[in-house]
């Protein structure tokens, strides 16, 4: 775990979710939609062409009747970090035309819709399959245009899209701050649209670094982990699941591998 | 007087044969071009891709073209820079291939991108550790080379060439060409090796991901390597197929029997490499991830140990061990068979590196991500074909390509 | 002319320069690539004033408090209310999504009436004093026809302003027959009313508990206290335990301590198997059946007649037995058991199952259980809330055709003798209308939300009984399946546009009163439905018009809530923790004046000596050989079940092995499958007495082998080509059963068989 840089404002925004507590109802994902101005389809059922920058999995332990359990994972962005926690993240690193970027203060990588031009790569070297390409052009039928989000621009077809920790509300929050002449925002200025509409706040968001945000603490947690860690991807979106199971799926590991042994190799490597 | 527009001393068949091959393979062609204004006109919507699979069939077509194309400049390689006198026989046709094989992909690419018109932020808004952008930068350079390369043949179309202006440019041209040719050549084995860096790089897929040497990935030097063993065997297999249809001998035996033999040496190597290669990342690399090498092998509909047996050993080894064999090699079929062996080996391990990188599922829970190509995709993946066999029809009749077809053809 | 070197190369390069320099390739390539950002049909939402409402969804009757973001007059999204008592900020999608609704294709833009047949979606745009004058006609001619009480109205609440003016136009009118379309509330409400003696709903105080016993309940799975509950589960430390019994692995079940796969339509056994061990062990609080408990221990009448009593009937449920009746083991019987009596503040909870049916025995058995733990007004505990009576105005004078009319039977049942103590039978209505000879008994149906051909039990037969009724006016916000069949369509504003008082909701502990108030400005030519009926009212003249001396709703509603309303004003919502009593002394209403175990008004209405054959479960018809599995409906909160369908966003999250195309899966257990030869995603036939569906096969193990488990909510044919066309209504596979007791709908499932398509 890379330390806090000293004397610098150097923020890391990221998200905790905690899996005892998500029932899966996919509010995070709709309240995503309405604030993003995600489209929608009138048959979104082939789910590798529908656009979600939120999605929720449902996983099970592979038991049989009445030893099943069933565990949601909400799959946001991950917001990598990148190998050496650099931000040459796995998708930032690969576009050609620097349409998606890692943004240092903030430690949330972009993307730039007016930019992108559509090659993809990005989603080819994205492990978690957040990126989304637009397919079609997005429609919205009646006077549904009426409830798109000022903050947020509609994307054309034919570019890549994902989710962004809500950066237009960073944005403004930020702005406000700074008129109110402050140099930080508190830690309920900013929030996702998913974390604030988590109705059994499974989700908590913050800054990693910052001691005074539940995250902090949260992901320094014994049951944290995150997905494909063995990637070496970074990822600021970490998990809890009091399920040894739940931690098994979330990551690959041979045969005889156990995971607390495996993190364990891992942090310790990467202290040396 | 008029001057004929077909080359002197040679015969080619009739106006009318050739127009009817012309409508034949022009039909195939506005199959492929009516597909592909679907695509640019409906978006990629047409196509079989995915979000799991962005990068698919038509990239796939990209790398494998580009890696046959490869005879252009490693021929040009040989012929230029290392002074093989042989190859001036064939190098001609070389660039011709290479051109082709170029262009198609050049096109290809601007189908698979989904905002065409924006296509040219590649160069504009340039990211330079990104493998697509130095691919870009040297696809489109070693394009205008080949073009240049092109160019002088053009000319010497005797119409043509009775143009003082155009065969003066031409003659200047000529006097250039080793110095493009060795520009081409740099360039060629800077992209063969970014298109290998492009999967090689993805640390986020390690089906895909190598370790590797200061920025570059194995594979960018893998794929520089199959490409220069490889684009050769095309190179022959493209000439042996215009000589059964013209039914005539086209290029000299040396040159044949001299790039069989280069093509072998080097396809040996290539393996030996290859294997190592995928013995490390088997061993090492993947299972640093929490990967076993038959969890990428098994548990899906295709994608078997098989297709990795295919591609290193029938598709490899065995096509190198028959090219490096005097023997085995001036035997005509045993020839053609490793070619065909070694460019379908060559298709194969591109299509693993784009294709079934796509399809390994990452997480535990995920399921094998499968793919089927739409006929929009299809018909435009074939296009090139048949732009090719065109270029090629053209080429034939109304160029000098084969220097020597008049003294391998005599009494014609 | 000879070209030199130095010449071609200053062509060549004077070329390439050349054309550099030229503007117009560089213009055009820059000038097209702008063209393809600025695309003029990928819109450009507008900027403006932003502003942040407090107001309530009400698109089911839950309650939950919303904040809604405005841009000028345009709605942007929906937020909990952080500090609303109801859901403290926590919302299902459907709320949260309200905005696509609003705007969506699904609304009605305007009164119009029908055009071509009845279904065929040929609509006339007519004005509202076309409308209204249409309706008015209608009913006077029906009231001098001296048929006042052929005229019906269906509504999806009976407690909320809209449904008080439409109750009180009908008895002055001269109708009984105001109906509510049923959920799992009637049978909570009519279980309280016999053993409480009180007509409300019941209350748990989930925050407190330390143990709560779930009878099926879909509280994570989409009840219509989504909000409460989700809300109340974050909130739940990880001590609190939380036991759910289910056939099926829902999501409650998921997010359960424990998970108890009881058979389905067993819970009534197990509830009494629960109070078995409970009563044997001596694990109950004595001192609050002493003093508060009736009919614990067997008694008597005054004419001498002996009634066992709750400590009699439950020896019939050894855990031995009911092992054998749920497929349980004893063991988890017994702990269970133990463990509900030991906990500090237990709470058994049943009912909250969106829209599944249940029976009043059952909720009867498990509100025992809440008595035996005593945990009736205690924190932890249950708690009884009365209707609101902010709505009661006096009495009105009706004319004698009205006083006639009122006194006629309910067409559909409730309150005649059989069913004294059901207030609605709604399911029992197509029925009625369809074995009447001749002229229907309906002759103009009113309805006002609640969308009746969607959510009645059986659709097929409810459509059959609509076609026979010659006037039906819908009110409805959306072209659902009911206002598809309707001759007039009197369009309803969407809840973001206008006021509407929402009651304290099902399950919560204290009084709340919501106000949903209009965010936007209507988008369409809609019209309230208490302003239609206050005018309506005012041109049918005489009595009624009497009885309605408001200008129109919203005057109405100032006036009913004059001492909450600025209030409601300010914070959207109104809580009545002053004037909260929760001694035990004045709880119980019943004749007994104690809590019934075996309630007399039950009996009494049923005329039975043998309190015992009360407690029957449904049984399921058909061949057990030819139907050998049974289809059970399972709520999900990405689906809404209720009236008011999906909105698209929520049809988007759903997985692609819960609809895919146009198709639903069904869930089976892997182990059944492969006897019947069906693989993961396989097309296949399911049938049941009541019909045939076309579905697909999702194999699941956290289903109880030998069930077929389908959603609710889909087989839409309404709202708009975003939600009709997916799936099948599963309601329309199972046909209705009577609860013997109250005459509610309890069909919990349906036999079924499947086989590969």
């Amino acid at each position: 775990m890379a330390q806090q840089p000293q004397h610098t404002k150097t923020k890391r925004y990221g998200m905790v979710i905690d899996l005892d507590k998500c029932t899966g109802c996919g509010a995070c994902m709709v309240a995503c939609y309405a604030e993003n101005n995600v489209p929608f389809r009138q048959d979104d059922s082939d789910k590798m062409r529908s656009l979600n920058w939120i999605r929720v999995m449902k996983v099970d332990n592979g038991k049989a009747f009445p030893d099943t359990e069933v565990c949601y994972i909400p799959m946001p962005c991950m917001q990598c970090d990148g190998q050496h926690m650099q931000g040459h993240s796995p998708c930032v690193s690969v576009c050609p035309a620097v349409a998606t970027d890692y943004d240092y203060p903030t430690g949330i990588v972009s993307q730039i819709y007016t930019r992108c031009f559509g090659c993809r790569y990005c989603m080819a070297a994205c492990p978690y399959h957040a990126r989304k390409f637009n397919w079609w052009d997005p429609k919205w039928p009646a006077d549904m245009e009426k409830y798109l989000n000022p903050d947020v621009s509609a994307r054309m077809r034919g570019v890549v899209e994902k989710c962004s920790f809500c950066y237009h509300r960073y944005q403004k929050a930020r702005d406000k701050a700074y008129v109110e002449g402050r140099d930080e925002l508190h830690e309920d200025e900013y929030q996702t649209a998913c974390t604030q509409a988590c109705p059994t706040n499974a989700i908590t968001f913050g800054d990693l670094y910052n001691p005074e945000h539940a995250v902090h603490s949260l992901s320094r947690s014994k049951n944290a982990f995150r997905l494909l860690e063995r990637l070496n991807t970074n990822p600021k979106v970490y998990y809890l699941s009091s399920k040894s199971w739940v931690r098994r799926v979330a990551d690959n590991y041979l045969e005889g591998e156990n995971p607390e042994q495996v993190a364990k190799a891992r942090k310790a490597a990467a202290t040396h | 007087m008029t001057t004929p527009a077909i080359p002197e001393g040679v015969k080619r068949c009739s106006t009318r044969q050739f127009t009817l091959w012309l409508a034949v393979v022009g039909a195939v062609l506005l199959w492929g071009v009516y597909a592909m204004f679907l695509i640019w006109y409906k978006g990629l919507n047409q196509t079989g891709m995915n979000d799991a699979y962005g990068f698919a069939l038509w990239i796939w077509a990209d790398l494998a073209v580009i890696a046959l194309g490869g005879g252009a400049f490693f021929s040009g390689f040989l012929t230029y820079i290392i002074g093989k006198k042989e190859l001036k026989s064939i190098i001609n046709y070389a660039v011709i291939i290479g051109f082709i094989c170029y262009s198609s992909a050049l096109l290809i690419l601007a189908l698979d991108i989904g905002q065409p018109l924006r296509g040219w932020f590649i160069f504009w808004h340039a990211n330079v550790h990104s493998m697509l952008t130095e691919v870009a930068f040297c696809l489109s350079c070693y394009f205008a080379v080949l073009t240049i390369e092109f160019i002088p043949l053009v000319l010497e179309n005797p119409k043509l060439d009775r143009i003082p202006f155009l065969h003066h440019l031409s003659h200047n041209m000529h006097e250039v060409m080793a110095v493009f040719a060795a520009t081409g050549v740099f360039l060629s084995f800077f992209h063969q090796g970014s298109l290998g860096g492009v999967a090689g790089v993805l640390y986020g897929r390690p089906f895909a991901f190598r370790e590797g040497l200061l920025i570059w990935p194995w594979t960018f030097f893998l794929f520089t390597w199959s490409a220069a063993a490889v684009g050769p065997c095309f190179t022959m297999l493209v000439t042996w197929l215009t000589e059964k249809i013209t039914q005539k001998k086209l290029v000299r035996p040396e040159a044949f029997e001299l790039l069989a033999k280069i093509s072998g040496w080097m396809l040996l190597t290539y393996m030996i490499a290859k294997i190592a290669d995928t013995w490390y990342w088997a061993a090492v690399t993947a299972p640093a991830r929490g990967f076993s090498l038959m969890e990428f092998y098994s548990n899906n509909p295709i994608y078997g140990i098989w297709i990795l047996i295919a591609e290193l050993v029938i598709c490899g080894i065995v096509p190198a061990l028959i090219l490096i064999t005097p023997k085995w090699r001036e035997n005509k079929n045993l020839l053609v068979t490793a070619a065909i062996l070694a460019v379908l080996g060559v298709c194969i391990n591109r299509w693993v590196m784009v294709l079934q990188v796509m399809a390994a599922p990452l997480l535990p829970f995920q399921d094998w991500y499968m793919y089927m190509p739409t006929w929009q995709e299809v018909a435009t993946t074939i296009l090139p074909v048949a732009y090719g066999a065109i270029l090629i029809s053209l080429a034939y009749r109304y160029l000098p390509v084969f220097p020597h077809e008049k003294e391998l053809n005599p009494g014609q | 002319m000879k070209i030199d070197r130095r010449c071609f190369l200053s062509l060549v390069i004077g070329g390439a320069v050349g054309t550099t320099l030229t503007p117009v390739p560089w213009k055009l390539t820059d000038d097209i690539a702008i063209w393809t950002q600025n695309w003029s049909w990928t819109p450009e939402p507008e900027d403006g004033p932003s502003k942040f409402v407090k107001s309530v969804c009400t698109q089911c009757s839950g309650g939950c408090g919303i904040i809604a973001r405005t841009i000028g007059n345009r709605a942007i999204k929906i937020e909990g209310q952080p500090d609303h008592p109801v859901n403290n900020g926590s919302l299902c999608p459907k709320a949260i999504s309200a905005t696509q609704h609003l705007y969506g294709p699904s609304r009605i833009q305007g009164p119009m009436k029908r055009a071509g047949e009845r279904g065929q979606g040929k609509w006339e745009k007519i004005s509202w004093d076309e409308a209204i004058s249409t309706v008015t006609e209608k009913l006077a001619e029906l009231r001098t026809r001296g048929k006042p009480h052929s005229v019906a109205c269906i509504s999806d609440t009976d407690r909320n302003s809209v449904a008080y003016l439409l109750d009180r136009f009908l008895r002055a009118y001269g109708s009984p027959n105001f109906i509510r379309t049923p959920s799992s509330a009637d049978a909570q409400e009519l279980a309280l009313y016999l053993s409480f003696g009180r007509q409300g709903t019941i209350g748990y105080d989930f925050k407190q508990s330390d143990f709560i016993l779930s009878f099926g309940c879909a509280l994570m799975d989409g009840c219509d206290a989504a909000g409460q509950m989700m809300s109340a589960f974050g909130d739940m430390d990880k001590k609190t335990r939380l036991v759910q019994i289910e056939a099926r692995l829902s999501d409650t079940a998921a997010k359960a301590s424990q998970w108890v796969a009881a058979k389905p339509g067993t819970e009534t056994d197990l509830a009494l198997g629960l109070g078995h061990v409970m009563v044997r062990d001596g694990l109950y609080d004595k001192a609050f059946i002493d003093s508060h408990g009736f009919a614990f221990e067997d008694r008597e009448d005054e004419a001498g007649n002996a009634y066992p009593g709750y400590r009699s009937l439950v020896r019939d449920y050894s855990p031995e037995k009911v092992a054998k009746t749920t497929g349980l083991p004893e063991k988890t019987i017994e702990s269970l058991a133990r463990a509900f009596a030991r906990a500090r503040r237990p709470v058994a909870v049943t009912g909250f199952s969106n829209p599944a049916a249940a029976s009043v025995n059952q909720a009867l058995a498990v509100f025992a259980l809440n008595a035996l733990a005593g945990n009736f007004q205690k924190p932890g505990g249950v708690f009884v809330i009365d209707e609101p009576d902010y709505l009661s105005w006096t009495e009105m004078k009706i004319d004698k055709t009205a006083s006639a009319g009122n006194q006629q039977a309910r067409i559909d049942g409730a309150g005649t003798k059989r069913f004294a103590h059901t207030r609605y039978l709604p399911n029992r209505l197509p029925e009625a209308i369809n074995s009447s000879q001749g002229d229907s008994p309906v002759q103009a149906l009113l309805v006002a939300g609640g969308n009746p051909l969607y959510t009645l039990a059986d659709p097929q037969s409810a459509k059959k009984a609509f076609e026979k009724i010659p006037f039906i006016v819908s009110f409805s916000t959306f072209m659902d399946e009911t206002a598809e069949q309707a001759d007039l369509l009197l369009p309803h504003p969407h809840f973001l546009e206008c006021y509407q008082d929402v009651p304290t909701p099902a399950g919560m502990a204290k009084t709340v009163i919501s106000l949903a108030r209009p965010v936007v400005k209507p988008v369409y030519d809609t019209r309230h439905t208490g302003d239609v009926i206050i005018e309506t009212a005012k041109n049918l003249g005489g009595f009624i018009e009497n009885a309605f001396p408001w200008k129109n709703h919203e005057d109405f509603l100032k006036k009913t809530l004059s001492d909450q309303w600025e209030t409601l004003e300010k914070q959207g919502y109104w809580t009545d923790d002053s004037s909260r009593d929760n001694s035990l002394e004045k709880l119980f209403r019943t004749s007994s004046q104690r809590f019934e175990f075996l309630p007399r008004a039950g009996f009494e209405t049923q005329g039975s000596e043998n309190p015992k054959s009360k407690v029957q479960t449904v049984s399921l018809p058909g061949d057990v050989n030819e139907l050998p599995l049974v289809l059970v409906p399972y709520s999900t909160i990405r689906i809404s079940g209720g009236a008011v369908a999906n909105t698209p966003f929520m049809t988007k999250t759903v997985d692609a092995n819960v609809i895919a195309q146009q198709d639903v899966f069904v869930e089976i257990n892997p182990e059944t499958a492969s006897e019947y030869g069906l693989s993961q995603g396989d097309k296949a036939t399911l049938k049941t007495p009541a019909g045939n569906a076309k579905v697909r096969v999702n194999l699941f193990e956290g289903i109880m082998p030998g069930l077929v488990a389908m959603p609710a909510g889909l087989g839409r044919t309404g709202f708009s080509d975003y939600i009709a066309g997916k799936g099948v209504n599963v309601y329309g596979l199972i046909a209705p059963a009577a609860d013997p007791a109250s005459g509610l709908n309890a069909a919990w499932g349906a036999r079924a068989a499947i086989g590969k398509a």
